[in-house]
This record gives structure tokens, sequence and C-alpha cells, in this order.
């Protein structure tokens, strides 16, 4: 029941006649304490402030700059107080008694998201978004280059027979036992290690496997494919790719790549969250990412093994040629910003810049590489 | 009075819960949010879900009083903050496990995802803890008591005896976890409860694993007969029209148990949601995304068919000349196929979000009815407000649930 109150501020109140929602009694206003949910009908009464009164006692004060709209049913204004008890409510049904309180509670719609507020939102997020974006493009290779020198080789080791691991699940039965090869292919190793001044234990194996590839794993493990090997027309080419992949140990690259990689997934996954359809564009970016941190280790590595060769006085465009003969031109083949490696031709041309006239003896004798060449062979 | 009201010394007030939401209203909300979601890279979710919830429950009205929802974007996004503080380390300690159980053995470090399991059933509890304590009816909250890591590994327990029965256990899992979620909740100082027992759910339930069974067990029975793959078109489209209609029932099915179940003191929920209640919407949003795809097509035929008229690209509509200009204008096509792509999801987000949850939602409140109702109204506010530290969980997490 709306009723009149006894008017107690009609000439003080700012000319506002004390109002009457008269005709309303089918729609009383509740009001409820915030303390139990007691219904109490109440009458209004507009005051200099809002006031609120139950069978002729006040029951609250509240000031018209203090009055809030808080969501409510479809018709009702539902109104809660700033300096009131926090879940304290009135439940004005009349819209003219609406009416009387919109004209009164300036501040009434405040906390309703407004497009300045939306705006600063979205200004948030484009500056959080550019933050994210330079600490995974400058700032997380920065730090996983000063953080990899901090990491015990001896994790990193651990770190490689973890994924030893699964090479020998995968390859079982697949190292290659041919005596007289392996002991060439020892020796290779030896003298490249030398030549690349790379003070730990190698440990390397030839893979009876038709790829033509070869992958160093952290801590010094050195894994060729018998595919390459047999691709390959001298003991240059196969020592440069050799050589390749020690950089990748010595530049410790894949210690590297994991402090990049997950730092990245990390931020993009975690950070951009659950946007609708995002997993393709989380997936598209890390790649991308990936593809990039990686062709930089590969250059890297690429210059480990040239300056190796030339240490050997031995000349590392066979290597190139190697390459190119597996692969073949990749410019208009391949997407330039997801390739892992940079293109061949431009990699073969590398090499062939850093050609010398061979200086140093032959790595392996004709016999130690006819040897190795046969190593699969039972 | 007749006998009948004698015999029920309190005839407790009654009310259906109504529902006042306009879809047409939320269809502008979160079309509005989706664009925000897309210029903010996502991090508009966390005030877009807190309008969504805002709506859904000012709209629920129970006894006359809508409720009302007092959670704020900023909330959720200081959680989830807090939660990535947190899942930081949790993710490095796991990533360091996970090489010295790889050390040992390959693959050996696939349990510890069940790790990440129980954290989620704790960050789903943790979760409607947060929403419940910003939910407020007649100016008093919602509030719930209990551990979330008891409740994971409850959770946990309860999953794995459902995947060793092959979901048999399932309805039995439901209610075990849901009475512990509603044990602890409370309505100022009305305990909650949950009276949906799990043999309930089971023979409401049981046909629909059967057809499960049946589905499986022809489609495997077919794919071994037709061993070519154009031959499974149809069976495919069978299993998923089929798989769609029992995911409808199974959903309203356990919706109308869940409020069937639902208790605060004396004051108790029955629903009487229809099998089929909610086939229509789910149907509405596989059409219309349906549709959304169609038009997409058609409007890309038409770009291709219009480049390569125009003279602009040659006017060579051959294969090899489409292929030299996907080869010259690679980034331009990359670009226009992510454009296409993220409107494409943007609009399967919206009407997801319009069907199936607006439309889900007003059509499961709207078939419960509120008994004994004169038992809550003089309720005592208790509880405390927690922090949305659990949402950030289940979002950081990934995870979903209620």
């Amino acid at each position: 029941m709306v009723s009149t109150s006894p008017d107690s501020s009609a000439e003080t109140g700012g000319g506002a006649p004390n109002a009457a929602a008269g005709g309303a009694a089918a729609k009383p206003v509740t009001y409820f304490d915030g303390i139990t949910n007691r219904r109490h009908e109440v009458a209004l009464a507009f005051g200099r402030a809002l006031e609120i009164s139950e069978h002729g006692a006040a029951v609250a004060s509240w000031a018209y700059d203090d009055l809030r709209a808080a969501d409510g049913g479809q018709d009702t204004l539902r109104l809660k107080c700033t300096s009131g008890p926090p879940l304290a409510r009135l439940e004005v049904p009349a819209p003219q008694v609406q009416a009387e309180i919109r004209a009164r509670a300036r501040f009434l719609h405040v906390e309703r998201e407004t497009g300045a507020q939306t705006r600063r939102i979205v200004a948030w997020s484009v500056a959080a978004i550019a933050s994210i974006v330079a600490i995974v493009v400058f700032g997380i290779p920065l730090a996983a280059a000063r953080l990899v020198p901090l990491v015990p080789l001896s994790f990193e080791r651990r770190l490689g027979d973890m994924v030893d691991n699964r090479v020998q699940q995968i390859f079982r039965g697949k190292i290659c036992t041919g005596a007289k090869g392996n002991a060439a292919f020892a020796k290779l190793i030896k003298t490249l290690a030398q030549a690349g001044h790379l003070n730990m234990a190698l440990r390397a194996a030839v893979l009876a496997s038709p790829v033509p590839n070869a992958f160093a794993l952290p801590g010094g493990k050195i894994y060729l494919l018998n595919g390459l090997l047999q691709k390959a027309n001298s003991v240059d080419e196969i020592a440069g790719v050799i050589a390749h992949e020690m950089g990748h140990v010595a530049h410790r690259d894949q210690t590297r790549m994991v402090i990049q990689n997950g730092g990245t997934s990390f931020l993009i996954g975690l950070l951009l969250g659950d946007i609708t359809g995002s997993a393709a564009i989380i997936f598209a970016t890390r790649s991308v990412l990936a593809a990039s941190y990686s062709r930089e280790a590969e250059a890297g590595a690429d210059a480990f093994a040239i300056s190796t060769m030339h240490a050997l006085g031995r000349s590392p465009a066979p290597m190139g040629d190697l390459l190119f003969r597996i692969t073949g031109a990749q410019g208009g083949r391949t997407i330039g910003i997801l390739a892992s490696h940079p293109l061949t031709e431009d990699r073969r041309a590398l090499m062939r810049r850093e050609d010398r006239p061979a200086t140093g003896p032959e790595i392996l004798s004709a016999e130690e590489w006819r040897a190795l060449k046969a190593v699969c062979r039972p | 009075m007749n006998e009948a009201t004698l015999l029920q010394p309190l005839p407790g007030r009654s009310a259906r819960v109504a529902f006042t939401g306009k879809r047409r209203d939320f269809f502008r909300l979160v079309r509005r949010g989706a664009l925000l979601e897309l210029i903010t890279a996502g991090f508009y979710r966390f005030w877009l879900s807190t309008d969504i919830r805002r709506i859904l429950w000012s709209g629920t009205t129970i006894d006359g009083h809508p409720a009302e929802y007092t959670g704020t974007g900023k909330e959720l996004l200081i959680g989830f903050l807090f939660a990535l503080a947190i899942l930081a380390p949790i993710y490095l300690v796991y990533f360091l496990i996970g090489i010295e159980l790889e050390r040992a053995r390959a693959f050996a470090s696939i349990p510890l995802i069940l790790f990440f399991y129980a954290f989620g059933q704790f960050a789903i509890f943790r979760a409607r803890r947060y929403r419940a304590t910003r939910t407020v009816w007649r100016g008093v909250r919602f509030w719930m008591s209990g551990s979330g890591w008891a409740y994971s590994w409850r959770a946990c327990l309860w999953s794995l005896l459902a995947l060793v029965t092959v979901g048999l256990a399932l309805p039995w899992r439901e209610s075990a976890l849901e009475r512990y979620k509603m044990r602890h909740l409370h309505y100022g100082d009305l305990p909650g409860r949950f009276d949906g027992a799990g043999w309930a759910l089971f023979k409401r339930g049981f046909w629909l694993w059967l057809l499960c069974v049946c589905f499986v067990a022809a489609f495997a029975a077919i794919a071994r007969v037709r061993s070519h793959p154009g031959l499974l078109f149809l069976p495919v489209l069978v299993f998923l029209v089929g798989g769609l209609f029992v995911y409808c029932a199974y959903k309203a099915i356990v919706w109308r148990w869940w409020l069937s179940g639902i208790c605060f003191g004396e004051v108790w929920f029955h629903s009487d949601l229809r099998a089929g209640a909610l086939m229509r919407l789910y149907w509405a949003t596989v059409g219309w995304i349906a549709l959304v795809v169609l038009a997409d097509v058609v409007m890309i035929a038409l770009v291709i068919l219009i480049a390569a008229l125009t003279p602009l690209f040659g006017g060579h509509f051959t294969a090899a000349g489409m292929v030299l200009f996907a080869r010259q204008h690679f980034y331009l096509l990359l670009g226009a196929n992510l454009a296409n792509y993220l409107v494409l999801a943007l609009c399967v987000g919206v009407l997801a979000r319009v069907y199936l949850v607006h439309g889900v939602w007003g059509r499961v409140v709207v078939s419960a009815t509120a008994h004994n109702l004169d038992r809550a109204d003089d309720v005592r506010a208790r509880g405390d407000l927690v922090s949305a530290l659990g949402e950030g969980f289940a979002d950081g997490l990934d995870v979903a649930g209620f």
C-alpha cells in the first residue's frame, strides 16, 4: 500500500509536493531491509530524502543522491542505497511513483555501463594486447636467451633423455650396428666436436630410417637417419649436416625453444581465453611464432657449421648442395612465415659464398666413408 | 473446507517461477558483446558474462520478486589475474615433474593430466560458490560452505566409476555430487538440500543410454560392412541427427530431475519439463548455423566468380590461374580467410548464446514451481562474499560447469 505520509518537509523539499501515488493500492511498495528477507509493505514520502515508513513508523531515510537502480524485473523499479545496508532493496512497481523517484535521484543509473566505460575497457584491453605482443615478440626470446645459460647442463641432459626415451621407442631395433661404420661415425663426431670446441660428452647413432634427416636432442645426442646418409656423395656433405646439428647442441637451442614455446603458449593460451573460436587463432599465432624462433635457431646452427668446416680446412658448400638435392628449390612452394627453416636455396647460396679451397685433410678416408655408408647394412 | 485441506495443516504457498527476459534484448547484448570480445581479443568476456548473468537472474521471478546478480566484470578480471599468478608456477612444476617421469619411462607423464582434471573440479565448485554469493533474492544472498578439494576428490572417484561402468553410474555420480554442492549451499539461514536420487534419474534416462549403445553398435557394424568411406555418409548423418535428439532429451531429463530435487529448508521445487521441451531450441541453433554457413559458402563462391570475371585478376578462370593468384596474393587470402572465419565463429557464438543459454534458461526455469514458500518469508541474512578466484581457475583451465 502506498499512502501519503505526514508531510514534514513539504516547504523545504525544493517545492516538491509530498508524493502520494494514489490509486496504486494493488501494487504496494516493498522494502527489504537486508537483514531478513521479510516483506515490508511501506509508504514513501519525498522529503529532503526518500523517507520510508511502515505503519507510520520510520524505517529508513535514503538520500536521493545515494539512490541507485538495481537489476529488477521488467516493470518494477528496484532501488538500493549506497549509504544503507548493501542488500537493502526497495521495489517500486507503480509507474507514477517511479517517475517521482526518477525526477529526484540524479545518480540512479550511474552504475550502468556507459559508453565511456566500455571505451575504457577496450582501451585497456588493447594496451594489454600490445604489451603481450611485445612480450611474446621481444621479451620472451630475450628472457630465454638470458635464462638458457642458467639452466644446468644436467637438466638439459634430463630433457634430452626424456625425448630420447620416445625416440628409442619409435625407432626400436633400428639403431645401425655396423662396427666399422660406427667407428668411422665416432671419428667424424670426434673430429667435428674438437673443431667446434664443443666440450661435452656427445652421443650419436645412425638410425635405419629412409627419411633424409638428422636431428639433435638437448644434452648432446645426435641422430643421423640412413636416408640422408644414402643421399650424400661425400664426407663433407654429411660432416656439414652433423656440424649443423652440433650447432644446435652448442647453442642449446632446444632448451631455449622449450622456454620460448612454453612461455608463448602460456601467455597466448591463457590470456586470450575462450573467445569464440579462438582455438584456431591461437594455433595459427603459435605456429607462426614457433617457426620464426626456429628459423633464427637454424640460421645460427648454419653459422656454426660453416665456422666448424672452416676450422677443419674444409668447405661448407657441399652441405648446401646436399640439402638442395633433398628439398629442391622451395621458393613459391613453402609459405615463408610458416617455414621452420630458412629456404634451402638461400642456405645453399650462403654456403657457396663461404666456399674455400680445401686446406685440411679429408675428415674420413675413402675406406672409412664406404664403411659409414654401409653402417645400416646387416 | 474439504478433507484434503484438513489433512494438510500447512497448505504452503506455491508459485510458478516466471521468466521475463526478452530474446531480442538478449540478442542485442550478446551481439554487442561478441564484437567487443573480438576487438579486445577476449578480455571483454568478464563483462559480457556478467551482463548475461544479470539479465538471466533479473529475468527470473520467484513469488513475484526477481532475483538479482550482484557480481561485476572487474571482480571476474581480478579473480582471473590471481588464478593466472597461481597457475603459472603450477604449470612449471607440472612440466618439470613431467620431464622426470618421461625420463623414467616414455609416456609415463600422462597420468599427470588427472591432476588438472581434479583441479578443474575444484574450480567448478569454487566458481559456483562465487556465483551463489552474488545471487540475491528479496534482499538476502545465497552463500556456500564446504571445501573445493573435498568436492574435487569425490568428483574424481565418481567420474572413474562412471567411466568403468560405461556411463551406467552417471546418475549416481550426478546425484552424489549435487547433494554435496546443495548441502553446502544456503539461502540466508535456510540450508539447501538435494533430494534427487540417482535411481530416479537412472529410470528416466536408461532408455537414452540404451539408445546410445544401439547407435554405436549399429554404426560400428555398418562401418565394418561398407568399406567405402563415401557410403558412410548416410549412417553418419543418421548418427548425428539421432545423437542430437538423444542429447536434447537427456538435457531435459537432467534439468527436470535437478530442479525437482532442490530444497531450501522446507521450501521445495518441482519441475514438469517434458523430455522434448528443448528440441526446438537445439534444432533452431543447428538450423541457423547451417543457414549462416550456407550463406557464407554462397558469398565465397560469388567473390571467386566476380574475381574470375573481372580483368583485374587476368580474367583467366582456370585452375592454374587461381593457384597462381593464390600464390601471388598469399597474405591477402590468408587475411580474408581469417576474417571470414572470425565472423563465422562470432555468428555461431551469438546463436549459441541466444538459443542455448537464454533460450534454454527461459524454458527450464518456467517449468519449475516453488512450494511451501511461506517457509521462506522470514529468512535471516548470513554468509559472506567470496572472491572470484574459482571463476578465474575455471577460465584458466578451460573448464565449464555449474
